[in-house]
């Protein structure tokens, strides 16, 4: 029996739905290492999603598209920022106002707007091109695991790099980390802790900016709440990949397998459609279950290891 | 995160006032801008939910669901645990309630009623409990835990409400309706306000009790404000984070229950309609007040009642008010406003 018949197109596909995932966890990272809980992620991913796919279309350029539409997305984020930082809010609070926002913002500009509270589809839209290269395609077995996505999912993998190197090679990234740990610390450096809990929020808002682009792009429209959970999948996504930016890639993957075989399944036998929506929620609820008992029991080694 | 939400009454009520007057400000404006007959369509938000016996029942009706929720909010915000999972509490008592009430439909309603609604409460505290347990087991974080508990309930049982408990002789995505024995007695005829506002506005009282003057409320404040003293003060502090986490799920499933037996006499698909959330707002503008949800619930009932008149009278539609609400609620999280008029010159930034 060959198994790579279905098992190679099912990691492919879980590459392909880790991607928006792992795109909003690498931003939510950096407010994590800061010490904020940013709960937003999940409106900042939709207003991404929104206003990505409205540029696209209204520029007919699928790169300006993206960058404006990343840009609201930092916009709305660093907009909760100084709410929360300089007028002092509770972000928490700030951040559900941002959640509530950006799912009724986006179905009252697209009704204004195209004069529909639902489905939004372009006709004529550009695609989002597929890439294939040489060089990961040549990868024994799991070559056509890595082939045959389109730039987000690459990109996403490049942002991961970034971030590690950002995290641990430079001293941005270092005090960063020092903000979430010992906030006194970068005071008495003469910094201000704030600052960088801002950037971590405005970084969260890029990346949570192109990982809801990429799920409009995708399908070529819009849906009222596209991101269906995921902005919190990838608050889970953090935890679970201990948050390191690689332990994240691995946690957005598995979560990724997890969704991608309950697809599969779905094609097999008959599951109705609300059920299936559930999937990712229990999945992701008993992954970070499994994960808090874990850490519950290992907790003293664990601090040890950490720097 | 922590951080404790209350602060002195006075800067609070002038904050408030500042609040109210930038979103009303806000509402006009959107108004104006929107709209082709602004006068009538600011009349009609304004003033409408007063113009009628069924504008103002209604109001009051909704006001009372969500007092109820509301309430169950600051109970868990009070203890600083954070119940995100309210919508999907609320829905899952709705559907409870619904469904003992349609197992016995000859019953008479003296029994089925407190037992539709009990259950309702047990169903959606146990709902609530995981997450509490959770977090005092292995230290899962509630926040997003009931979340994602409450995101999977809700697709699970929007599944039962299509499938399985589906009334194919109407076409909505709906229950059968309730026998019309449990249906609690209408009070202003023509609107939907029912004999539930009795207990709707018994229970701030009775929270407000339990806070001043038990062992147990006084305990769940301290531990809402340090958790740690309160550890060292010799209070189990294990114990409240699960307790309130329950009683908040349970009025919940109390909001849910009463929406269906006052109200719809049905579940229907998405009839919770966003009241979790809203139930947020109203704990935030209340500050976690017990009392303070009354009024907080029934201005909350205002502009929602006053959102419908416009759209029904004027030009205005559903995303305007929608739009309107979401923007209120930032202003409603400007307890910034008056620090910042404080520490202006204080520059710290």
């Amino acid at each position: 029996m060959n198994y790579s018949e279905f098992s190679l197109p099912l990691l492919h596909n879980a590459v392909d739905i880790m991607t928006p995932v792992l795109l909003a966890a690498t931003g939510g990272l950096f407010t994590e290492l800061t010490g904020v809980l940013n709960i937003a992620l999940e409106g900042l991913m939709l207003i991404g999603a929104f206003f990505c796919i409205v540029f696209a279309i209204a520029t007919g350029n699928l790169f300006l598209g993206i960058l404006l539409g990343v840009t609201v997305s930092i916009l709305v984020a660093s907009l909760m920022g100084v709410i929360t930082f300089k007028l002092k809010a509770n972000i928490f609070i700030t951040g559900l106002a941002t959640n509530l926002f950006a799912s009724g913002f986006t179905v009252f500009f697209s009704s204004q707007v195209f004069g529909t509270k639902g489905v939004l589809r372009f006709a004529g839209q550009p695609l989002l091109p597929r890439l294939d290269h040489g060089f990961l395609g040549s990868i024994p077995v799991f070559g056509e695991v890595f082939t045959g996505h389109n730039f987000f999912v690459y990109l996403s993998w490049i942002l991961i790099f970034l971030a590690v190197f950002l995290i641990y090679r430079t001293p941005f990234g270092l005090r960063l980390r020092a903000t979430g740990k010992n906030p006194e610390v970068i005071c008495a450096l003469g910094l201000k802790p704030m600052h960088y809990r801002f950037y971590g929020i405005l970084i969260s808002g890029f990346t949570c900016g192109l990982g809801g682009g990429f799920l409009s792009l995708r399908l070529n429209a819009f849906v009222p709440e596209i991101t269906a959970g995921r902005g919190w999948i990838a608050l889970v996504a953090i935890y679970l990949g201990n948050k390191t930016p690689v332990g994240i890639l691995g946690a957005a993957f598995i979560l990724g397998i997890a969704e991608s075989i309950s697809i599969y399944i779905q094609g097999i036998i008959n599951i109705p459609a609300d059920f299936v929506l559930a999937f990712p929620y229990i999945m992701t609820v008993i992954a970070l279950i499994v994960y808090s008992i874990f850490k519950y029991y290992h907790s003293p080694e664990n601090n040890k290891g950490e720097g | 995160m922590n951080k404790d939400l209350s602060v002195k009454t006075w800067p609070h009520l002038f904050n408030l006032f500042i609040t109210l007057f930038l979103a009303s400000g806000f509402v006009i404006a959107l108004i104006f801008f929107f709209s082709r007959t602004p006068g009538k369509s600011i009349y009609y938000f304004f003033i409408g939910p007063f113009i009628n016996k069924y504008y103002l029942g209604n109001m009051l009706n909704s006001g009372m669901t969500l007092m109820i929720v509301g309430l169950g909010i600051s109970f868990a915000f009070k203890s600083a645990v954070f119940n995100l999972g309210g919508e999907g509490q609320v829905y899952n008592g709705a559907l409870v309630a619904t469904v003992i009430c349609l197992a016995f439909p000859g019953q008479s309603g003296f029994f089925i009623i407190p037992f539709a609604l009990v259950t309702a409460i047990i169903a959606s505290g146990l709902l609530a409990f995981i997450s509490g347990i959770l977090k005092m087991k292995w230290n899962v974080d509630e926040l997003i835990s009931s979340f994602l508990i409450s995101g999977a309930v809700i697709q699970i049982i929007n599944y039962l409400i299509t499938g399985p408990l589906d009334d194919p002789a109407n076409n909505l995505l709906a229950t059968r309706t309730i026998a019309g024995q449990f249906f609690f007695p209408r009070i202003l005829i023509p609107s939907a306000l029912n004999t539930s506002i009795l207990y709707a506005l018994l229970l701030p009282v009775l929270a407000f009790m339990f806070f001043s003057f038990t062992h147990w409320g006084y305990e769940m404040i301290m531990c809402g404000q340090n958790r740690q003293f309160s550890h060292y003060g010799g209070i189990k502090v294990d114990r409240y984070l699960v307790l309130p986490m329950m009683v908040s799920g349970g009025l919940h499933g109390l909001a849910g229950g009463t929406a269906v037996l006052g109200t719809y006499h049905i579940c229907y698909k998405g009839v919770t309609a966003g009241i979790g959330w809203n139930g947020i707002a109203v704990a935030l503008i209340a500050r976690n007040h017990p009392l303070g949800v009354i009024p907080a619930a029934l201005f909350f009932a205002y502009l929602e009642a006053g959102a419908k008149a416009v759209m029904l009278h004027s030009d205005v539609t559903m995303e305007i008010a929608a739009l309107a609400h979401s923007i209120i609620f930032y202003f409603i999280t400007a307890q910034f406003l008056y620090q910042f008029i404080k520490q202006r010159r204080r520059k710290h930034w």
